[in-house]
């Protein structure tokens, strides 16, 4: 039994526009429902936190970046899945403990099907 | 011009114990021997009249700053010996710290300190103590001179932790045995004392000579190998213990005379000698070393400015643009994969991938304008400053790798104008290059900065290295952006060189040194007359 895409809704953060653009059309191809942000903060405050099934963040970006991000997130949304992007691949050698969760992440560039791999895979692990 | 010291390693230049003394050292040195002599003249002549009576408290404050300042100069070498590991300083650690606890048993068996006839031991033993301590510490610093000169086994491969229990056990053991010897078999040894003031016509043999020939014998070792600023106050030490040999018997052979009073002074200024040394040297050291600090620091800070930082920021930069583009096409296949093709997605996706990749090429040229621009900001400015500013910043590299530095400055020369934050980095640059290309050599390392008027309206400068050269193959790419010979270089640094001196319509180039390495060579516009020449 597969998921159901258009049943999710996936949130997107990245201050640089046109790669927020990128995902929204990568996901949208998908069938996924999409929401955007261009920062982290626009999210918290957008309320739409509860109704999203899956987060994918930037991780270098002004203000709160995508590590403080999913600790926000993962107060209010325990097991909520998030996929982390990053432009700096050394990144992956400094991966903060996360309060115990162990998000995917990925290095720009990358594949798009891998990246629509890792949020069904996420979703259909997801608790719920 | 700067040179470096090509002799020692650069991790011992800060380890006290290899330092070489200079010159003002030395003559201190020397001075305080002369001065010592001169007031043996006074004590033992002009002033030998003079009777001075037995204070008791003083004999228990002299033996107590002297056991302080003994155990402190241990603790200071055995730190040493930490670092070093070297043999010869775990020795003489061990013997002062012998010298500081057979003063604690000294002072234990001196009449009419603690007791009346000594806490410990009877009338010979204080004595006799005094003898061991004179003789056996000079012996350890003959074992120290002679530990430096076998270089074969000179350092201590084990740890160092066991090797110091190792030896303060061994030395407590001496001590121990010394003291037990002086108490117990007291009435077997030599009488050195006639009564507890009076020393026995036999103290000229028993203490006298052999305290004078170990202290000759050490003061030879030490000459022989003199290297280091230890071994210089090392040598002091053992004259002012020998010094303390007459004195003691003349003008009067008894306790608390003028002399006796001498000795104790002198005895005090030479435990002391080596732990001020060694506090001073540690001051020094330790201001050195953060001076190096800073200038690592500095030339850091200086690095990021330069080519390999620059290029990770472009890099940076095109790599958002570049996901974007590859996103996007991702989902606009995806689209035209479906079993309905969404036609109107797809073309949308299209639109953006065009609009990313205009995008791209904006930052490109953003980048070439970066480089345009800030030539606007040029200023008139000294080659010769340039250079040395260039020289210092690159200082730790070049002293880290023993690099000799050729850098006469050119006084013939006019200003140059231009970027000078740029051309410095520039210069920075081609100075790295050059110890990056001598650091693999064992050949002599000479780089050598040159300037000259070139032309009408011009100076050219000039990086020699007599390193590893460019082989032809290479130097046709060596321009070439990502082309690199180095494991850690992103192959960006001369190309921004180059596209930094280019916007200055000026040239950078390179020919083969002889009889090896490479010269890169770099143009400037002089922005002024030459200064009259004379």
């Amino acid at each position: 039994m597969t998921a159901r895409p258009q049943f999710f809704v996936v949130a997107v953060v990245d201050d640089d526009q046109s790669i927020l653009q990128s995902l929204e059309y990568l996901l949208e191809s998908a069938d996924y429902a999409v929401r955007t942000f261009a920062s982290a903060t626009a999210l918290l405050e957008s309320g739409d936190l509860p109704q999203i099934d899956c987060l994918i963040s930037d991780v270098d970006m002004p203000g709160i970046d995508g590590f403080e991000l999913v600790r926000l997130v993962h107060a209010a949304r325990p097991g909520l899945p998030v996929i982390l992007v990053t432009g700096y691949p050394d990144r992956l050698q400094r991966l903060p403990s996360l309060g115990g969760t162990h998000p995917r992440l990925f290095t720009k560039p990358f594949q798009g099907h891998e990246l629509l791999e890792a949020v069904s895979e996420t979703l259909r692990n997801a608790p719920g | 011009m700067l040179k470096t010291d090509a002799a020692v390693p650069v991790e011992q230049q800060f380890v006290l114990s290899n330092l070489a003394p200079g010159r003002a050292q030395k003559r201190l040195a020397l001075g305080i021997v002369i001065g010592l002599l001169f007031a043996l003249y006074l004590i033992t002549g002009p002033l030998s009249g003079i009777q001075l009576g037995a204070v008791n408290g003083f004999i228990a404050v002299y033996a107590t700053a002297m056991f302080v300042t003994d155990a402190v100069t241990a603790i200071l070498l055995y730190a040493q010996f930490s670092i070093l590991r070297s043999r010869a300083i775990l020795v003489i650690a061990s013997g002062y710290l012998f010298t500081a606890l057979i003063i604690v048993v000294y002072i234990l068996a001196f009449p009419g300190v603690l007791a009346p006839n000594g806490l410990i031991g009877d009338l010979q033993t204080s004595a006799w103590l005094y003898v061991v301590w004179h003789t056996v510490f000079p012996m350890f610093v003959v074992a120290y001179a002679l530990s430096k000169e076998d270089s074969s086994k000179r350092l201590w491969s084990g740890k160092a932790r066991p090797a110091i229990l190792w030896s303060i056990a061994l030395t407590a053991a001496l001590a121990a045995a010394a003291g037990y010897v002086a108490i117990v078999w007291e009435a077997e040894l030599p009488r050195l004392m006639l009564d507890p003031r009076r020393f026995s016509p036999n103290w000229p043999y028993f203490v006298g000579a052999p305290i004078a020939s170990v202290c000759i014998a050490a003061i030879v070792a030490l000459w022989l190998r003199r290297r280091s600023v230890l071994d210089l106050w090392l040598m002091v030490v053992m004259c002012l213990y020998l010094v303390e040999v007459p004195l003691s018997y003349y003008p009067a052979p008894m306790r608390f005379s003028t002399g006796w009073y001498a000795v104790r002074v002198v005895g005090f200024l030479s435990s002391s000698l080596v732990l001020t040394v060694l506090l001073y040297e540690i001051t020094t050291l330790y201001a050195r070393l953060l001076g190096a600090v800073l200038g690592q620091r500095r030339e850091r800070d200086a690095r990021l400015l330069t080519g390999d930082a620059v290029a990770a920021s472009i890099a940076h930069e095109m790599r958002q643009p570049l996901t974007a583009m590859i996103t996007t096409a991702d989902a606009g296949f995806r689209f035209l994969d479906r079993a309905a093709p969404n036609l109107d997605k797809a073309k949308e996706a299209f639109r953006r991938i065009t609009a990313d990749g205009h995008r791209a090429g904006t930052l490109v040229g953003s980048i070439r304008a970066n480089f345009k621009s800030d030539v606007t900001e040029r200023t008139s400015f000294d080659l010769d400053e340039l250079i040395q500013e260039a020289l210092s910043l690159g200082g730790n590299e070049l002293q880290k790798h023993r690099i000799l530095v050729q850098a006469e400055p050119n006084r013939q020369l006019p200003p140059v104008s231009g970027n000078r934050v740029q051309l410095q980095q520039v210069l920075l640059n081609l100075i790295m290059n050059a110890v990056d290309a001598m650091a693999a050599r064992d050949d002599p390392r000479i780089l050598s900065v040159k300037s000259a008027l070139y032309e009408d309206d011009r100076v050219v400068v000039s990086v020699a290295d007599t390193g590893t050269g460019i082989g032809s193959l290479d130097a046709e790419r060596l321009f070439n952006p990502l082309f690199t010979t180095k494991s850690n270089g992103m192959g960006m640094g001369l190309s921004i060189c180059r596209a930094i001196v280019e916007a200055h319509d000026s040239r950078l180039w390179f020919t083969p040194n002889t009889p090896q390495g490479a010269v890169f060579q770099f143009t400037l516009l002089a922005s002024g007359p030459a200064p009259a020449a004379g």
